[in-house]
């Protein structure tokens, strides 16, 4: 599956992660640094323990949940460092925004096509609010 | 009024060169339709049922005159020579093509306008009282903080996919008129016993389905933490609201179902990871934007009461228009004169090419080249110098547009209805022809003084039906359009919910019944009573009976 990160089309990356959060959390016998996580889940608690992943994906059951927006956005201001991993219904009408809140990887739907997704990227190349790319608001430049 | 700059021009600009591309790969089959939907809702397109609707966002109802005559130019080129003016202050074209709307959007886009967000599951047009900057009652010009709202709100990447629309209004007048009290945020601009200046915020206020009157959930908020504060209480929103059910997802169901006091407390933890950083607002960027909204330069003309009064008494219909359809301005010389959009012939907030053409003409000739739409569907030219008053009203008269019935029974508020919109119910443009055909007597509406009619075709309730002195709703019953009165509803100051009178009303019954409130109401209030103040004082037992006693009793 095609999977771009850090602006570009990655050929090697680790599989997305198919360890539920919640059983991350409660199965002391898991041992992974790589979990599945969505807009269900404990947010508090996720937050709390970003610092032991290195893979936190996102996952949108559908493209209407924009709830992994707020998610990723909050895990950057956390300071967390690692990949934030947009997968499920991810369609390129949406990665510039999923980027722009923190998001630095993609597995895109099936139907899309990955190069026409990266084309995508700063297709608004202005902005009025900060965000997760550390720019400030349009006023501050 | 706010000019855009090129980093405006280029967002806007970038903005139609990606729905283009949208549009191209939907044509192409490249995107599902449910998903598709989603990305020209947010560009303002509906799928009506007969055709397409554009809705052009028109910020806080402020416009120049030369984007108005794009409107009319569009409405010429792409749709059939009229626009409508909706209650968020935007216009509608009902029928531009699916294909067409790109290049809709690049003429718009030559005149900074555009139709980011005039729909869908996102931070909507902000809107505010039509008087602002000008009125008398004036506490702050609330503009620049709506323009400042626009652009933080302008393709916000974190708010895009929220549960459901998100609406915010401004006020900042003694005397409410942006209906701030039923938006999902209503701010109200004043000064705190210190003198200093703040919002007071509330949240959760809607109609709809549910209708709310908003709470407050902070009653002082710093100006310059504006921005900060509204990104905690959306992103409280975006996590937290209802996504099972598109009737439960609007804020004021998680607010009502968590309460105002935990609400605010969610609101304020989120609040302390982003007050005081990179939203608070610079002075420097506060001063910057109020620049945009200085006083134009008005002369310095005296009132010359005595040539009013001989021109009063030289056109009667002159001065009728005058205190039906002017306000004070804070500008000495100077009226705020709201044009009708509630003529007998075209459907309330409808306008043709030819009247958007020639009130961009008095708008250069008599207010400085602005204008602005309100509301409940008219249109506002805010600085006449008093002395040119009588010289416009000749002209609007010719226009079709100087009926002086602003405040009135027949100044109503109407949503398309079933004639355009794929969610109504029933027919709302039928019944405000039959109200102009038996309420053609203005003495007699005069007579009745303030009146809020609202009229909505289907419970989304775009025609505030809630919020109406007299509130209809349409429904559908047993394949049958009937409507249901509201009555005591409220979006001023005193804010109130309408409550239904009692079971529906035939659609060749409503005027009649109509004309039996107003009865009941001449027959019952005191010297200088409203319409509103006697329904409040006398209950609706009277109402009851005239409406319901009569129709048993002709029945039987």
């Amino acid at each position: 599956m095609a999977l771009i990160k850090d602006q570009q089309l990655s050929l090697s990356h680790a599989a997305t992660p198919h360890i539920r959060f919640a059983d991350w959390l409660d199965d002391d016998l898991v041992i992974s640094d790589a979990v599945l996580t969505n807009g269900a889940d404990d947010l508090a608690c996720l937050l709390a323990n970003a610092n032991k992943l290195s893979i936190i994906a996102i996952e949108f059951e559908t493209f209407a949940d924009g709830r992994g927006f707020s998610m990723a956005r909050m895990l950057r201001r956390d300071g967390y460092q690692g990949e934030i991993r947009a997968v499920g219904d991810v369609a390129m009408d949406r990665i510039e925004f999923m980027t722009r809140v923190g998001f630095n990887a993609f597995e895109l739907r099936e139907d899309q096509d990955a190069l026409q997704a990266l084309a995508k990227l700063g297709e608004v190349s202005v902005h009025f609010q900060p965000s997760a790319d550390g720019k400030g608001p349009a006023y501050m430049r | 009024m706010y000019a855009y700059n090129q980093f405006d021009q280029t967002l806007v600009d970038q903005r139609v060169d990606q729905y283009r591309d949208q549009t191209r790969r939907y044509l192409a089959g490249e995107i599902p339709e449910d998903e598709f939907r989603v990305l020209r809702l947010m560009n303002g397109l509906y799928i009506q049922r007969l055709a397409p609707m554009l809705r052009v966002a028109i910020p806080y109802g402020l416009m120049k005159s030369d984007q108005l005559r794009t409107l009319a130019q569009i409405s010429r080129t792409y749709d059939k020579g009229y626009g409508h003016f909706t209650t968020r202050q935007n216009m509608q074209f009902n029928w531009p093509t699916l294909e067409s709307v790109p290049d809709i959007l690049a003429d718009l886009a030559k005149v900074q306008m555009h139709a980011i967000q005039t729909s869908g599951a996102c931070i909507r047009n902000t809107t505010t009282d039509p008087f602002a900057g000008v009125s008398a009652d004036e506490i702050e010009d609330t503009r620049p903080w709506c323009e400042m709202i626009r652009q933080w709100s302008t393709l916000h990447p974190e708010f895009a996919y929220l549960p459901r629309k998100f609406k915010i209004a401004v006020s900042g007048s003694s005397s409410d008129r942006a209906a701030s009290q039923v938006h999902d945020i209503g701010l109200h601009l004043y000064h705190n016993e210190q003198g200093e200046m703040g919002f007071e915020v509330l949240v959760g206020g809607g109609l709809g389905r549910t209708p709310v009157i908003g709470k407050t959930v902070r009653k002082f908020l710093e100006p310059q933490e504006l921005l900060s504060y509204l990104d905690a209480v959306l992103r409280v929103y975006n996590l937290n609201g209802r996504r099972d059910n598109k009737y439960k997802a609007r804020i004021k169901i998680l607010v009502n179902a968590v309460g105002i006091d935990a609400f605010a407390e969610m609101v304020e933890a989120e609040w302390q990871f982003t007050k005081g950083k990179d939203l608070r607002l610079p002075t420097a960027e506060i001063e910057r934007v109020k620049g945009f909204f200085k006083p134009p330069n008005y002369l310095s003309v005296e009132n010359s009461q005595s040539s009013l009064k001989a021109e009063m008494a030289a056109h009667p219909q002159f001065a009728k228009w005058y205190k039906q359809n002017t306000r004070d301005h804070k500008q000495p010389g100077y009226r705020i004169v709201v044009v009708a959009l509630k003529n007998q012939l075209q459907a309330p907030g409808d306008v043709s090419h030819q009247q958007m053409d020639g009130i961009a003409a008095l708008a250069d000739q008599f207010s400085f080249a602005e204008l602005r739409s309100t509301h409940d569907q008219n249109l506002v030219l805010a600085d006449v110098a008093q002395r040119d008053l009588l010289s416009l009203w000749l002209k609007l008269t010719d226009l079709g547009m100087a009926r002086a019935n602003i405040g009135t029974l027949t100044d109503m508020i109407n949503c398309p209805g079933l004639d355009f919109c794929s969610l109504a119910n029933a027919e709302t443009l039928i019944l405000s022809r039959q109200i102009n055909e038996t309420f053609d007597d203005m003495d007699y509406q005069y007579e009745l003084g303030e009146i809020q009619l609202k009229i909505s075709g289907c419970i989304n309730a775009c025609g505030h039906h809630h919020v109406g002195h007299i509130g209809i709703l349409g429904v559908e019953k047993g394949g049958k359009q009937v409507y249901q009165f509201t009555l005591g509803g409220s979006a001023s100051n005193d804010a109130s919910l309408g409550k239904t009178l009692g079971r529906s009303i035939d659609q060749d019954q409503v005027v009649v019944v109509i004309g039996q409130i107003l009865d009941v109401y001449v027959q019952q209030r005191k010297t200088d009573e409203t319409f509103l103040q006697t329904v409040r004082r006398i209950g609706f037992a009277p109402f009851k009976e005239r409406v319901y006693g009569t129709h048993q009793r002709s029945a039987a």
